[in-house]
């Protein structure tokens, strides 16, 4: 690590103030771990960085007309271990509780988790099964963006150099019941080869529609529309089967330590099933 | 460079902090407490644990300028007195160190696990601990030495 | 593990670490909580290429940066050691590289500076320009590829069981052990059955948690090197013989080691820090990243075609050819080759045998010793093909191993007879506690589970020397002076015990002084589980001296025999005083004959180690994903010494084996390391370990053993790897014969034996 200047901001509006839409080696840093992980390789030297632990106003969660709202600074810890999080979507709180490792979840922060864009973080999928938006502050003002919208490439984010991320909304869920199944093939505990997060509106075991979500194995996260396509009017187990036969037919994987990309399409086959049973069978 | 201000062990300490200085640097450098160490440098092994506002984190990914204002527990700081812990207690007893380097994380973990879940079983021990990583592989007598230091713990408290 | 105390009651029981307070609390003294006066960090700059001639080397940029203090190359460190080349074997490792590099992330130069982030960032500013040669990696194309790693080679001449080592000119050969014994090939064309197969171990590493890391300062009287070493006395002399000084200029400190697993042995960082305080004058501290280790040591990946004769269910003739991918420095491969290899044809009973063992460089970081020697890439083997070939011959894969198992006062491959080597006792023990006899559930659905067994043995290190000093105070206490090296295996708490057992004190009145070449006496190295018997022998061969020091000095003073005065009192009526020292000394060294022509000697180790696994694994079909729910392993480890360690001893082995086998692999790409870090290199945490594990010492006896014991820091590790594959294919129908065990490998080998191959 090289030295930086550092910048302590009380309010979003100054935070902003402080990033620089031309400069790359000034970034924002909330809890900091995927960022310091980027700076002890030497791949990232920042010239300064913007603390945003002071902002009070990026920390909360609530229920806001029926829909969750998260400040974009509130720690994975906090998110596992509320109350409204797991009344809301508890597949986030399961989800939560598979991410890197407890410490890592006290210190990185919901922001961070999607900001930092690495198609091998957990939330990303399951927040855009659940169609979740997140709202994103810039000098000119906020805006709001799906985060099936958020990722435009491997470690990259539509965002400007200078807009922040505020906070995460999740709509309410109506009945829906959502999984998410965290495929490893190194360790039990590793970055997903693959991961799959499905959310469902069903009559018992048969589903009406499905939003089917892959990632880590491919770029960024992904929608499996074909696969959605063949889950909706599913009622039998044959018919997720064909979901996730589609899936596999359709997935653009990437071949890497974890696997080559002929048997991450399998993993997608046997996965996408298991993860709609999942879902159907999850409260 | 900073002063940054922050309790140590209960005791309130101030330190010179470059911007790019992690709490190991300064924990080591400053205060000479080398039970927190740097070992992978991912926060994946745990030897660098240390508890900040009595919640655990990874030192080697955490600035020294954010303890600025907070507590810092290290491991130096559980034994008061030369008396140990239940849990250091419990670790010696089921001879849960070998090398001894992951062992100051294991056991602040294990102190957040405990406060959490004053009886876990198998998997919650598992799922707490699944973040530090001991080479010597004293996996076993780590999840007998946690079901020890409960029970001692309980019997503390009753 | 069941507690068989003896005469004293220190031996045979379970004494807490001695140390274990001082791990617990986090003051437990490592070489990385060293901080000395006006240090200076290193860090160091390394090649981006496998094999090539250095064009250019610019430092300026990098002494440029404020706060450097220097940058150190080859040619600056010749002004201080004229010849740089170190090694157990070969002296062909140059302190940094010397015109030339033989792998990537080979060092090149060191920045020094006192701020460790400035030495950093400022060793990312050196350029270096290289003219690229061919380079090899894999140890079969080493065999005859026209690229060859060294131009020339030096042999160390340091170790009598290596004096014989010449290298090849002109190949990538280090070494060749080649055994002949009986007749083979009469064997194979009068066999009712012949087997053949090949498997392959992948490179892995040791990653101690504690990176290798060594200071050095000068002194008035020489050099001090403060260093987490395995093998303190080797870097005195090495050190010494370096700088051309006397021994005793040389004084090496080592506390305890965060972890060793035989990474650091021999020389790793200890002459680049002596050449930089020798440059500098002011002391030097380099501790290297995790990712630098992958740098530094690797265990060797091997091919192993190991070719059997069965008639009547016996194996009457085994071929055994064991390529040795040594890296790109021999480090200690070729004793490895050599040692390992002649056990390469198992535990068993064969008449005759033939073996060839290939000690090779290639153009990766150098592999070394690791936690089992060789040993494991073996057993992998040899027991692998032990099941198939059961498998193939319907025989029960127990009985037709018990029908085959070397005996005692059998002679093993070398024609050394087996002499205290519960081989048997290990096998029963395992089919027992496996529940062998009884049918097993193989599951059904998608879901299928199997069982599988496997053995091994590994002869002990010959012939070298420990010795021990036993100083007893005059109020009574007692220190022990040894340089064995207590990284995590509890060796200070099992010495402490052998001399209490002999003194008739408690273990946990007795300090052992932590290795310093100034004061502890000389040990061959702490390796290959050879500490607790060669300096077993040595310790208590040094309570037994002063034990007789002390009667002695009870006769002297007129103290009848058997009075029981305390020893303080014995000293008060010599000199009248609180005075004296009573010190007992011991020296150990095993007989020893060198292999003859044809590989074969009738001393070929002191002792013998055994080590078995049983393992049940379900597999997902589906996925290929392999959960092992059973891991049991049983040793021969002779009498324990401390129940308590030797279980940790045989339980942390085995995980650490089990990393190898089902997770971790070094992953090239043209002889780059592309997963350099715990993100990428998965070693085992606490939810990867089986969910069941038990761990058993035979009853035995090592009848030469100090207090019937022996070592059992490896044999754990020896039937790991094949016990898992064996108990795959009995879920699933498949074999596989390449390490690690991947769920990629597990599903490509279900499609293939469908019929239905998995595209590349």
């Amino acid at each position: 690590m090289t030295p930086f200047e550092l910048a302590e901001p009380k309010t979003l509006k100054e935070a902003v103030g402080l990033l620089d839409a031309d400069d790359p080696t000034v970034r924002p840093i909330a809890g900091g771990t995927a960022l310091m992980l980027m700076m002890k390789a030497g791949v990232f030297r920042p010239s300064k960085l913007v603390s945003l632990r002071a902002i009070k106003e990026l920390t909360s969660i609530e229920i806001v007309k029926g829909e969750l709202t998260v400040g974009a600074t509130t720690p994975l810890a906090v998110l596992e271990h509320s109350e409204a999080v797991r009344m809301h979507a508890p597949v986030i709180t399961r989800a939560l509780r598979t991410l890197s490792n407890i410490r890592v979840r006290n210190v990185a922060t919901v922001g961070g988790a999607l900001a930092h864009a690495d198609p091998h973080m957990d939330l990303p999928p399951v927040l855009i099964a659940l169609g979740a938006r997140v709202v994103v502050q810039g000098r000119s003002g906020a805006r709001t963006i799906p985060v099936a919208d958020l990722f435009a490439g491997y470690f990259e984010t539509v965002l400007a150099k200078d807009e922040l991320i505020a906070s995460l909304i999740v709509p309410a869920q109506d009945g829906r019941r959502a999984a998410y199944l965290k495929c490893t093939t190194r360790a039990v505990h590793d970055w997903p080869a693959l991961g799959v997060a499905v959310s469902v509106a069903a009559d018992g075991k048969a589903i009406k529609n499905a939003s089917i979500v892959i990632s880590a194995a491919t770029e960024t996260p992904m929608r499996m529309s074909a696969a959605e396509k063949a889950a909706s009017g599913a009622t039998d187990d044959a018919a997720l089967r064909r979901a996730g036969d589609a899936a596999a037919a359709e997935a653009e994987l990437i071949s890497d330590g974890q696997g080559s990309a002929a048997y991450k399409k399998e993993l997608v086959r046997v996965y996408v099933a298991r993860a709609l049973r999942a879902a159907l069978g999850a409260a | 460079m900073r002063t940054i201000h922050f309790t140590l062990n209960d005791e309130a300490v101030s330190a010179q902090a470059a911007e790019h200085h992690s709490i190991v640097d300064v924990l080591r450098d400053r205060f000479d407490l080398f039970g927190a160490r740097e070992s992978c440098a991912q926060g994946l092994c745990g030897c660098c644990t240390v508890l900040v506002d009595g919640t655990a984190v990874s030192g080697c990914l955490y600035l020294a300028a954010f303890v600025d204002g907070k507590t810092v527990t290290t491991i130096e700081g559980l034994a008061q007195n030369g008396k140990l812990t239940p849990i250091q207690e419990a670790f010696l007893e089921t001879g849960a160190t070998q090398c001894g380097f992951c062992t100051p994380g294991f056991v602040l973990m294990a102190g957040q696990l405990l406060a959490a879940h004053p009886d876990p079983d198998d998997e919650e021990i598992r799922h707490y601990l699944s973040g530090n990583l001991c080479r010597c592989a004293a996996y076993p007598e780590i999840i007998a030495a946690v079901k020890l230091a409960a029970g001692k713990l309980r019997a503390g408290r009753l | 593990m069941a507690t068989r105390t003896i005469g004293s009651g220190q031996v045979g029981r379970s004494v807490p670490r001695l140390e274990g307070a001082a791990k617990v609390t986090g003051r437990a003294e490592y070489v990385h909580n060293i901080r000395l006066p006006k240090m200076l960090i290193g860090k160091i700059f390394r090649s981006t290429v496998a094999q090539g001639r250095i064009k250019s080397l610019d430092v300026s940029a990098a002494r440029a940066l404020p706060g450097v203090y220097r940058v150190v190359t080859i040619d600056d460190v010749k002004t201080v050691i004229p010849n740089p080349l170190y090694g157990p074997a070969f002296h062909d490792q140059p302190i940094l590289a010397d015109g030339k590099v033989h792998y990537i992330g080979e060092p090149v130069a060191v920045v020094l500076a006192t701020d460790p982030y400035i030495a950093e960032a400022a060793a990312s500013l050196i350029e270096a320009e290289y003219e690229e040669l061919p380079a090899v990696f894999d140890e079969i194309e080493a065999m005859t590829s026209a690229a060859v790693v060294h131009d020339e080679l030096r042999p160390a001449g340091t170790f009598p069981d290596l004096k014989h080592l010449k290298g090849k000119k002109n190949t990538n050969i280090a070494l060749d052990f080649h055994l002949r014994r009986g007749d083979p090939g009469k064997a194979f064309a009068e066999a009712d059955h012949v087997f053949e197969h090949t498997f392959r171990s992948q490179q892995v590493l040791h990653l101690p948690l504690e990176p290798f890391v060594s200071a050095a300062e000068l002194t008035e009287t020489g050099l001090t090197i403060h260093t987490a070493s395995q093998s303190p006395s080797f870097v005195r002399i090495e050190i010494a013989r370096l700088l051309g000084w006397p021994e005793n200029k040389v004084r090496v400190k080592v506390p305890y080691l965060g972890g060793g697993f035989g990474a650091k042995l021999y020389i790793k960082l200890e002459a680049m820090v002596a050449a930089l305080t020798l440059l500098t004058r002011r002391p030097v501290k380099i501790s290297l990243t995790m990712e630098e280790q992958f740098y530094t040591l690797t265990k060797h990946a091997a091919t192993f075609r190991i070719k059997s004769a069965i008639k009547n269910g016996r194996i009457t003739g085994r071929d055994c050819e064991v390529w040795w991918n040594g890296g790109a420095y021999a480090d200690i491969g070729p004793r490895i080759t050599q040692k390992s290899g002649f056990t390469a044809p198992g535990p068993y009973d064969i008449d005759n045998v033939s073996i060839d063992s290939y000690s090779l460089y290639t153009n990766l970081t150098p592999a070394g010793a690791l936690r089992g020697f060789g040993i494991p890439q073996l057993v992998w083997a040899y027991e692998s093909h032990t099941d198939m070939m059961a498998r193939a011959l319907k025989l029960d894969p127990v009985e037709f191993r018990r029908n085959n198992i070397l005996r005692d006062g059998r002679a093993q491959a070398t024609g050394t007879a087996m002499k205290d080597a519960a081989i048997e006792a290990v096998l029963d023990r395992l089919a027992l506690r496996m529940n062998m006899k009884a049918p097993f559930d193989h599951g059904g659905g998608t879901v299928k589970r199997g069982r599988g067994i496997a053995i091994g043995f590994k002869a002990s290190i010959s012939p070298t020397t420990s010795i021990a000093i036993v100083n007893v105070a005059a109020d009574g206490s007692v220190t022990l002076y040894c340089s064995t090296v207590d990284m995590g295996q509890g060796s200070d708490t099992a010495n402490a015990q052998l001399v209490a057992e002999v003194l008739n004190i408690p273990a946990e009145s007795i300090k052992v002084v932590h290795p310093d070449t100034d004061v502890t006496p000389y040990d061959m190295a702490t390796l290959g589980s050879r500490s607790l018997y060669h300096m077993g022998h040595a310790v208590r061969l040094a309570a037994e001296d002063a034990k007789a020091k002390l009667a002695a000095l009870a006769r002297e003073v007129g103290v009848p025999e058997g009075a029981n005065v305390p020893v303080a009192e014995l000293f008060q009526k010599k000199y009248k005083m609180q005075a004296g020292n009573i010190i007992g000394t011991g020296s150990y060294i095993p007989s020893y004959v060198p292999p003859d022509a044809n590989g074969l000697t009738p001393e070929a180790t002191p002792f013998w180690m055994v080590g078995g696994t049983g393992a049940e694994v379900e597999v997902d079909t589906e996925t290929g994903h392999v959960r092992v729910t059973k891991l049991i392993n049983v040793a021969d480890v002779g009498r324990p010494v401390n129940p308590r360690i030797v279980e940790t001893q045989l339980s942390g082995a085995a995980v650490m084996q089990f990393g190898f086998t089902m997770q971790e692999k070094i992953e090239l790409d043209g002889g780059q390391i592309t997963n350099a870090s715990f993100a990428d290199y998965k070693i085992p945490s606490i939810v990867d370990i089986p969910p069941v594990m038990q761990n058993e010492a035979v009853e035995s006896e090592q009848g030469s053993g100090p207090f019937g014991a022996k070592g059992v820091g490896e044999s754990g590790t020896f039937g790991v790897s094949p016990a898992i594959a064996n108990a795959i294919e009995d879920a699933c129908g498949v074999r596989l014969t390449e390490l690690p065990l991947t769920a990629e490998k597990v599903y490509r080998a279900l499609r293939a034996a469908q019929g239905k191959p998995l595209e590349e």
